[in-house]
C-alpha cells in the first residue's frame, strides 16, 4: 500500500499536475466562497475541461476543486456571516462575532488549519479503510448491491432538508427520471417518445448541471433588479503572525479539532448525508463537551474549529462510498462519479485491483490539495475577499454560458444543452415547491443499480423474492432500510402532538 | 398560512398528476406481466400517486399549523433555513418572476441561435442583455463596458476551449476563417 501511495504521490508532484491542482483549489476557493456559487458548479464547469487529459490528470483536478470549494465556505462564513456552502453553516455561529470582536484573522487562520487537519485525517481514513472495504465489496452479488442501493436511497430521502414525503417524492422522480432510455437487462426501450438522442437516456451530468446550475442561475434572475448590498468587512491583518492564534490555543483545540473530524469522516461514509449536516452535528458535540458552552455564539475558537474540522472531513468520508462502491453521498461525490465515468472509469471494488494506481494518484492528489489549500487559501486571502465583492448578476451569466458549454461538450450536440435547461426549469420548480433536490440526484444515479440488481438478483435464484432477505448483508441493508423510515415516521409522530401542545 | 395551505395543495395535485401521468406513460411499454422493463416505472409511479394524495391530505388538514416545516423542530433545519434566508439577497422582496419568464427567453434564445450564428455572437447577445436584465436599478448601466465585456468573455470562452481543450463549439459564420 505505502509503495503505490509513494508512486500516487510522485505522479500527483509533477508540475503539470501541480498546476491543474494548484488551479483547482484556487478555483474551488473562489466558488466556495461566493455565496450562491457551489462546489458541484465548479466540478461541473471545470468538466469540459478534463475531456481531453488523462484520467489521473481529470481527477486530480476535479479532487482539487472539490477540497478547496469545501473549505471555501469557511471565508464567507467568517467575513459575511453567510454561509459560502452549506456545508459552513455553523461556521457562521461563531465567525461572525470573533469577526465583530476583531478576530477575524484568527477565525480565519483556525478554521483553514482545522480544514486542513479535517481533510488530512479524512484521508487517512480513505486510504485506510476504502481498500479494506473494497475487498470485502468484492465478493457482493446483486442481492447485496439492490440492497446497498435501496438502503442508500431511503437514508437520503428521509434524512435531507423538507419533510419525508418531498424527500421520498424527490428520489422516486430521480429515479423515474433514470428510466428513460433503454431498459436494462432486456434492453426494451422506455419513454424515449421515437427520439434516438433519448435511447442512452440523459446523462449525470446534464441533471446535475441543470439542477444546480441553471437552477440557482434562476434564482438570481428571480430577485430582479433588486440588487444585492452586501457590505464586506476586511480582516485585519496588520501585525498578526501566522495563522493569528498561539500554539497554546492550537494545542487546545486539537481533541474538539479530531472529535469532529471523527463526526465529519463518520457522516461524509454514510450515504445521503455529508458535510451540510456534519458541521452542525460537530458544532452541537463541541458545545456540549465544552467547558465554556456559554460562550458558544458569542464568538469562541472553538465554534469554527469544529463545523471546518468536520466539513472538510467529509471529503476523505464521502470518497470510501464512492470508489469502492461506486455510491455517491452527496450532490458533490454524484458529480465526482459523472467525471469517472466520463473517462470511463466505473468505480466499485474492480477498481482497486484494475487501476489502483489511479487510486492511489487520487489519494495523492487529495494530500497534495490539502496542503496546496492551506497555503493559498490563507496567503491568497485578500484576494478572495476582494472577489466576493464581484455581483452576481455578472457572475451567474457567464457561469450558464460555461454551463452551455459544458453541456455542449458532452457529444457536441445542442440537444443536451436543452437537456440541462431542462433540468434547470425542473430544479427551479423543485425549490419553490419546497421538495429537496438532493434525493433527485441519488434516485437518479442509484435507480438503475437498483432496477439493474433487483431483477439479476431475481434471475439467479429463479425468481424467488426471499433471495434478498435471506442473503444475510442484503438483508441487513433492507432492515435498516426499513428502520430508518419507521425511525423518521416514529419521530415526527412524536413532534406533532408536542407543537400542537405548546 | 391561507397561502402556504393552497401552495400544499397545489404541490401535492402536482406531485400526484405526475405519478398518474407517469403511470399512464408506463402503461405503454409493452411487457410480460412479471417483473420486467414496466415494473420499476409502475412502482415509482404508484409510489408518487401515493405521496401525492399523503401531500394533498395533510396540507387540506391543517389549514392553521404551519405546514411547510414538518420537521423544522431540531436544530438542523432552523440553521438551514436560517441560512437559506441569508442567501436570499433581498430579503423578503416579492419574487420578479418577469425577470424569470425573460431570462428563461433569453437562455432559450441564446440555445436556438448557437448553431446558426455560432457561440460567440450568440452568447455575447445572451450575456450582454441577461446582464443587463438583472442590473441592480436605481444605477446607470455602462452599456458600452458591458458591450465589451460580453464580447471579450464569450471569444476567451470560444478559442480557450477551441484550442486549449479540442472543444469545438459551434462557430457559425467564423468557420471559413478558422482552422
Amino acid at each position: 500500500m505505502v509503495d503505490l501511495f509513494a508512486a500516487g504521490l510522485f505522479a500527483a508532484i509533477q508540475p503539470q499536475m501541480l498546476l491543474l491542482i494548484f488551479l483547482g483549489v484556487v478555483v474551488g476557493i473562489i466558488f466556495g466562497s461566493i455565496p450562491g456559487l457551489t462546489a458541484v458548479m465548479a466540478i461541473a464547469l471545470c468538466l469540459p475541461m478534463t475531456y481531453g487529459m488523462s484520467p489521473a490528470a481529470g481527477m486530480s483536478l476535479l479532487v482539487a476543486l472539490f477540497v478547496g470549494a469545501t473549505s471555501g465556505g469557511l471565508i464567507a462564513a467568517i467575513l459575511l456571516k453567510i454561509p459560502g456552502t452549506p456545508s459552513s453553516i455553523a461556521t457562521t455561529f461563531d465567525g461572525g462575532p470573533m469577526m465583530e470582536k476583531g478576530e477575524g484573522v484568527k477565525a480565519l487562520g483556525a478554521g483553514i488549519v482545522f480544514s486542513f487537519i479535517g481533510t488530512i485525517l479524512s484521508i487517512i481514513a480513505l486510504v485506510f479503510v476504502a481498500p479494506a472495504l473494497a475487498r470485502v465489496a468484492l465478493s457482493f452479488g446483486p442481492h447485496e448491491y439492490f440492497a446497498i442501493a435501496i438502503f442508500s436511497l431511503t437514508l437520503i430521502a428521509t434524512l435531507s432538508s423538507g419533510s419525508m414525503t418531498m424527500g421520498i417524492f424527490s428520489g422516486l422522480v430521480g429515479f423515474a427520471v433514470s428510466t428513460v432510455g433503454i431498459a436494462p437487462v432486456d434492453a426494451t426501450r422506455r419513454f424515449t417518445f421515437g427520439m434516438v438522442e433519448l435511447n442512452s437516456g440523459f446523462s449525470i451530468l446534464a441533471v446535475l448541471v441543470g439542477m444546480f446550475a441553471i437552477a440557482e442561475v434562476i434564482k438570481v434572475a428571480e430577485a430582479g433588479r433588486a440588487g444585492s448590498n452586501i457590505r464586506i468587512m476586511a480582516p485585519v491583518m496588520k501585525g498578526v503572525k501566522g495563522f493569528g492564534f498561539s500554539m497554546k490555543e492550537f494545542f487546545e483545540q486539537l481533541p474538539n479539532g479530531f472529535r469532529s473530524a471523527a463526526i465529519g469522516i463518520v457522516i461524509g461514509i454514510l450515504p445521503g448525508i455529508g458535510a451540510g449536516t456534519s458541521n452542525i452535528l460537530a458544532y452541537i458535540a463541541a458545545r456540549s463537551r465544552s467547558r465554556t458552552p456559554e460562550e458558544f455564539g458569542k464568538g469562541t475558537l472553538e465554534g469554527v474549529v469544529a463545523p471546518e474540522a468536520a466539513n472538510n472531513a467529509g471529503i476523505g468520508g464521502a470518497m470510501i462510498p464512492l470508489l469502492t462502491l461506486g455510491i455517491p453521498g452527496d450532490a458533490v461525490t454524484a458529480i465526482l462519479l459523472g467525471g469517472l465515468m466520463m473517462h470511463g472509469i466505473q468505480p466499485g471494488p474492480m477498481l482497486f485491483v484494475t487501476q489502483a494506481d489511479l487510486v492511489y494518484t487520487i489519494f495523492a492528489a487529495l494530500t497534495v490539495s490539502a496542503i496546496v489549500m492551506l497555503i493559498v487559501e490563507f496567503y491568497g486571502l485578500r484576494i478572495f475577499v476582494k472577489l466576493l465583492a464581484i455581483p452576481r448578476h455578472i457572475l451567474l451569466p457567464m457561469i450558464l454560458v460555461l454551463c452551455a458549454v459544458g453541456a455542449f461538450g458532452l457529444a457536441s450536440r445542442i440537444f443536451d444543452i436543452w437537456t440541462v435547461l431542462g433540468f434547470g426549469i425542473l430544479g427551479y420548480a423543485f425549490v419553490k415547491a419546497g421538495i429537496p433536490t438532493a434525493p433527485f440526484i441519488i434516485g437518479f444515479i442509484l435507480g438503475p443499480m437498483a432496477e439493474t440488481n433487483f431483477r439479476r438478483g431475481l434471475q439467479l435464484s429463479q425468481g424467488d423474492y426471499t433471495g434478498f432477505l435471506t442473503n444475510p448483508i442484503s438483508g441487513a441493508f433492507l432492515a435498516l432500510a426499513a428502520l430508518s423510515i419507521i425511525w423518521q415516521i416514529w419521530s415526527g409522530m412524536r413532534k406533532r402532538p408536542a407543537r400542537t401542545s405548546s | 398560512m391561507a397561502k402556504s395551505r393552497t401552495k400544499g395543495l397545489v404541490v401535492g395535485a402536482t406531485m400526484l398528476l405526475t405519478g398518474l401521468i407517469y403511470f399512464l406513460l408506463a402503461a405503454r411499454i409493452p411487457g410480460s406481466g412479471g417483473v420486467d422493463a414496466s415494473f420499476f416505472p409502475h412502482m415509482l409511479s404508484i409510489g408518487m400517486i401515493l405521496l401525492g394524495a399523503i401531500h394533498l391530505f395533510q396540507s387540506w388538514r391543517q389549514p392553521i399549523a404551519a405546514m411547510p416545516q414538518e420537521m423544522s423542530g431540531d436544530i438542523i433545519e432552523q440553521a438551514r433555513g436560517a441560512a437559506e434566508d441569508e442567501d436570499a439577497p433581498a430579503g423578503e422582496m416579492a419574487p420578479d418572476y418577469l425577470s424569470v419568464v425573460l431570462s428563461l427567453l433569453l437562455i432559450g434564445f441564446f440555445v436556438l441561435l448557437m448553431r446558426p450564428i455560432g457561440f460567440i455572437f450568440a452568447a455575447s447577445i445572451y450575456l450582454f442583455l441577461q446582464i443587463a436584465l438583472l442590473s441592480p436599478s436605481g444605477k446607470p448601466i455602462p452599456w458600452l463596458r458591458l458591450a465589451l465585456m460580453a464580447v471579450v468573455v464569450s471569444a476567451t470562452i470560444f478559442f480557450l476551449f477551441r484550442y486549449g481543450f479540442s472543444l469545438m463549439l459551434p462557430a457559425g459564420p467564423l468557420t471559413p476563417f478558422l482552422s
